[in-house]
């Protein structure tokens, strides 16, 4: 341990000596105390949030982020080409020792880095809540700054797909479909099947029951908090439409109903409901009724979410950063296992080019999703199933399957919409980010690292 | 006791000490991206080196002495062939514990300081704080920057960076130490420091390996040597064996009287021709000359802002053997310890090609003689030693030095 210690203790020295640490904390200042005092909200207490919480904790990401990957590249690549590598690989210190040190030694500075612009964060945020009306603050308190569970409508993505081939194949024994249109056809089938568990038809009641699980032992006397969300096909004059919701356990009285709301469509609305309507199995059920002339969509994934209490706003945050941390210790071990085969500029280069892929996720999953990449043909209306399709298509899946669980975690959304963190989603973030993904790309770089030959460069210090 | 026997015995001693390094048909191709032979740096070289020994790779720039030291140290592949250091490849990691290394150019961290620099390499050989606090302080007094351990390597002059590199090699009380051209960039001081250093390693029983393409250094200090030409290895062995003239005779005496060179000259002439015969004065070499006037200058307190003249050697490298014995003693220990590897004389007194004797020579030789070379007086104290300075450039060009 002393040697990987040593390792890590010069790339601190190193950081410090050329004033890098320095640049990059005032910078991290700058960004997250600076811009936000000089930058104006909405006056309402989420507008306040959007912007210290969801600005800074990206702009300490994306800034932490490029550092690390630039530093990675460089401390390993640079001792190689400068040739001080030729003086540490003679002692007995094992390859993997030096890899491991110089990756301790950047993701403990980024330790430093973050905890001081997260203290920053927070206590900025502590300092302006005070600067807002006292009815804001209210909802900052209880909305925003606070650790809330998330309780949402079980996935019935099974059931979709089950009814999903039920319809296909009578579909099929009227008409011959294949290849490509099948596939078309299916997805067709599919966004019908799931329309049916997401639509709310004009006068018609939407129903959704939602399991607290294991929370509601400690839920007794605490209101609780709906989050929805609807989309619709149609825009009226005022921009909003009005619904009443209806939440208890049907057949008793212990039911509340809504006054009509008049709510816009495409947003978040978040409403309190009296404590305990939920059953004696922690079954919540919630009713909505579309009072519109006009057909509501209330998506499956963030339709509907009961908000229940949970913790306090300071832990939350703490797990919070503890997933971005996860984050830069993935990030590190990419620069360094580029660092390990790869020179300077090159290693730089290729790790950027690997961050965009991960921001491109997007466009990957949805050439998976259309099942090509050269899209559809416009004159003949079908899409072209070439053999690029058939060696990228795999080929994004599995980067979209090594890329998803990373980008699943999200807790700058969760900070800034006050979701709680949890322990286990910490755990698991870093499970997967760090032991998973960072020990096999770990793996991968000090493999190249023992096999390089380390005195084929020339020293240019 | 005859040469011969000594060789005999420094022969037996050798078989029976411990195979340090063993390399067998050793050959390194460089390749190109496409995998294509480059060049090939070294070609099926074969070679040993024994505890004790101060073994010297010699050969012109680019002739594979590098190369062969970097594979000896696990930093390069070999691409054909063997090497064994302390019985095991270069490539495993505990066997680097026993083995100390200066590379041909400071290949150190240029943001840390002397001590820092020692204090990491200390940690990267597990050393407790008090052993490695200890080291370090004695290795920065006997490189000579003890007044300037604060001061980042970066901004070291290169003599002063191959002296904090030479500390780093001994840090761990290296049972080999493999130096890559250590007297490139020192001064005429820092050489002979670097040589006496060397020699009392060898007194320890230490393996030293050092490359070079300078011959007198390893002249100097060298016990064997293989000579490297294109990756070759075009000659090896002892230096004794490569350089002795047994058909040739030096006797050095005290400034003798007109008539007893005459007749001690009448005696020789006897058996050799006269034209064979040579009487000079023998001449001491410029490396001698300087350290003398360094030597001088010093004495009046001079001071200077860079490395200073090295202390002894540190006392944990010094453990087991006595005081650096004077350059004549040592001749006499070495040839008293034949059992451990006998390093190479010092230098001797060189003898220039001297014209034959005649009538004339001998007049002014066997005058009570004023010493040939004038006393030099010494600088005041205080001065600026600027004309020293010129002095060292001068001489480290005509000694070779890079600096």
């Amino acid at each position: 341990m002393q040697k990987i210690l040593a390792i890590c203790w010069l790339t601190w020295k190193a950081a410090f000596r050329f004033r890098l640490f320095l640049v990059i904390a005032v910078l991290l200042l700058a960004a997250v105390v600076g811009l936000p005092l000089v930058l104006q909200d909405d006056g309402t207490a989420r507008g306040f949030t959007q912007i210290l919480i969801t600005y800074t904790l990206s702009v300490i990401t994306a800034l932490l982020g490029l550092s690390t990957l630039w530093l990675s590249c460089g401390t390993l690549a640079r001792d190689i080409e400068e040739c001080q590598i030729q003086v540490v690989a003679t002692k007995p210190v094992g390859r993997w020792q030096i890899w491991l040190g110089k990756w301790l030694g950047i993701v403990s500075l980024n330790a430093g880095l973050l905890v001081l612009s997260g203290a920053c964060v927070y206590g900025l945020l502590q300092w302006r809540a005070t600067r807002l009306p006292a009815g804001e603050q209210e909802v900052l308190r209880t909305q925003v700054l606070v650790a809330r569970g998330v309780a949402q409508p079980p996935d019935i993505s099974a059931t979709i797909d089950e009814l999903t081939d039920q319809q296909l194949q009578e579909r099929l024994k009227q008409t011959q479909i294949s290849g490509a249109d099948l596939v078309q056809a299916r997805r067709q089938i599919r966004e019908q099947v799931k329309a049916l568990f997401q639509l709310a038809p004009p006068s018609y009641y939407h129903e959704w029951q939602i399991d607290l699980g294991f929370a509601r032992n400690f839920l007794h006397g605490k209101p609780l908090q709906l989050r929805v969300k609807f989309n619709t096909a149609q825009i009226n004059q005022s921009g909003t439409f009005v619904g009443l919701w209806q939440v208890g356990v049907p057949g008793t009285a212990n039911v509340w109903r809504s006054e009509p709301m008049s709510l816009s469509p495409d947003a978040y609305h978040e409403f309190a409901i009296p404590a305990d309507l939920f059953d004696s199995q922690g079954v919540l059920t919630i009713n909505f009724l579309n009072v519109n002339n006009t057909t509501l969509l209330f998506p499956l994934e963030d339709g509907m979410e009961v908000l229940y209490p949970e913790g306090g706003f300071t832990l939350n945050f703490v797990r919070g950063l503890g997933i971005i941390f996860c984050w830069m210790a993935l990030l590190a071990a990419i620069g360094l296992a580029s660092a390990s085969f790869l020179s300077f500029p090159v290693a730089a280069f290729f790790s950027l080019a690997l961050l965009v892929v991960v921001f491109s996720s997007g466009t990957l999953a949805y050439a998976v999703e259309s099942g090509t990449v050269t899209g559809v043909n416009e004159e003949t209306g079908t899409t072209g199933y070439s053999i690029a399709d058939h060696v990228l298509i795999p080929f994004f899946k599995g980067i979209l399957a090594v890329v998803n669980p990373v980008r699943n975690f999200s807790p700058i959304d969760s900070l800034s919409t006050g979701r709680a963190i949890s322990w286990s989603e910490l755990g698991a973030a870093f499970g997967q980010i760090v032991l998973l993904f960072g020990g096999g790309v770990s793996l991968i770089g000090i493999a190249l690292f023992a096999r390089r030959e380390l005195a084929t460069a020339q020293g240019n210090q | 006791m005859p040469v011969a026997e000594l060789n005999r015995k420094s022969e037996i001693a050798n078989q029976k000490s411990e195979v340090v390094v063993s390399v067998r048909g050793l050959t390194k191709v460089f390749k190109d991206f496409w995998n294509r032979p480059k060049a090939r740096a070294v070609d099926n070289v074969d070679f040993e080196v024994r505890q004790g020994e101060v073994f010297g790779l010699l050969g012109p720039n680019g002739s594979g002495k590098s190369t062969t030291v970097k594979l000896m140290l696990g930093l390069l592949y070999p691409t054909k062939g063997h090497i064994e250091v302390f019985g095991h490849s270069p490539r495993h990691v505990p066997t680097k514990s026993r083995i100390g290394y200066l590379p041909e150019e400071s290949y150190l961290y240029r943001y840390l300081n002397s001590r820092e620099t020692l204090e990491f390499f200390g940690n990267l050989f597990h050393l407790p704080r008090g052993e490695r606090d200890n080291r370090t302080e004695q290795l920065l007094e006997m490189v000579g920057l003890g007044n300037v351990q604060t001061r980042v390597v970066g901004e070291f002059s290169k003599g002063m960076q191959r002296r904090i590199g030479l500390a780093q090699a001994l840090i761990n009380d290296p049972d080999l130490v493999i130096l890559d051209e250590p007297t490139s960039g020192l001064d005429p001081i820092g050489c002979r420091e670097m040589k006496d250093l060397i020699l009392a390693l060898a007194r320890r029983g230490k393996t030293v390996i050092l490359s070079s393409h300078l011959l007198a250094d390893v002249e100097d200090v060298c016990d064997r040597v293989v000579i490297y030409y294109g990756g070759k290895i075009q000659a090896m062995g002892a230096l004794k064996e490569l350089l002795a003239r047994p058909d040739t005779l030096r006797i050095t005496t005290p400034v003798l009287p007109r008539e007893t060179l005459e007749r001690v000259l009448e005696i020789i002439r006897r058996d050799a021709a006269a034209d064979h015969v040579r009487v000079d004065n023998p001449m001491q070499n410029l490396e001698s000359y300087f350290l003398d006037v360094v030597q001088r200058a010093r004495q009046a307190a001079a001071e200077t802002s860079g490395a200073i003249s090295g202390a002894r050697v540190a006392a944990y490298l010094r453990a087991g053997i006595q005081e650096q014995p004077p350059a004549a003693e040592k001749i006499l220990e070495r040839l008293a310890l034949p059992e451990t590897a006998p390093p190479a004389a010092p230098p001797q007194p060189v003898s220039p090609a001297a014209s034959a004797v005649n009538e004339q020579k001998l007049e002014t030789l066997t005058k009570a003689a004023a010493p040939a070379i004038s006393p030099v007086k010494p600088v005041a104290a205080g001065e600026e030693p600027a004309d020293l300075s010129k002095a060292d450039e001068k001489l480290s060009s005509l000694l070779g030095g890079k600096e």
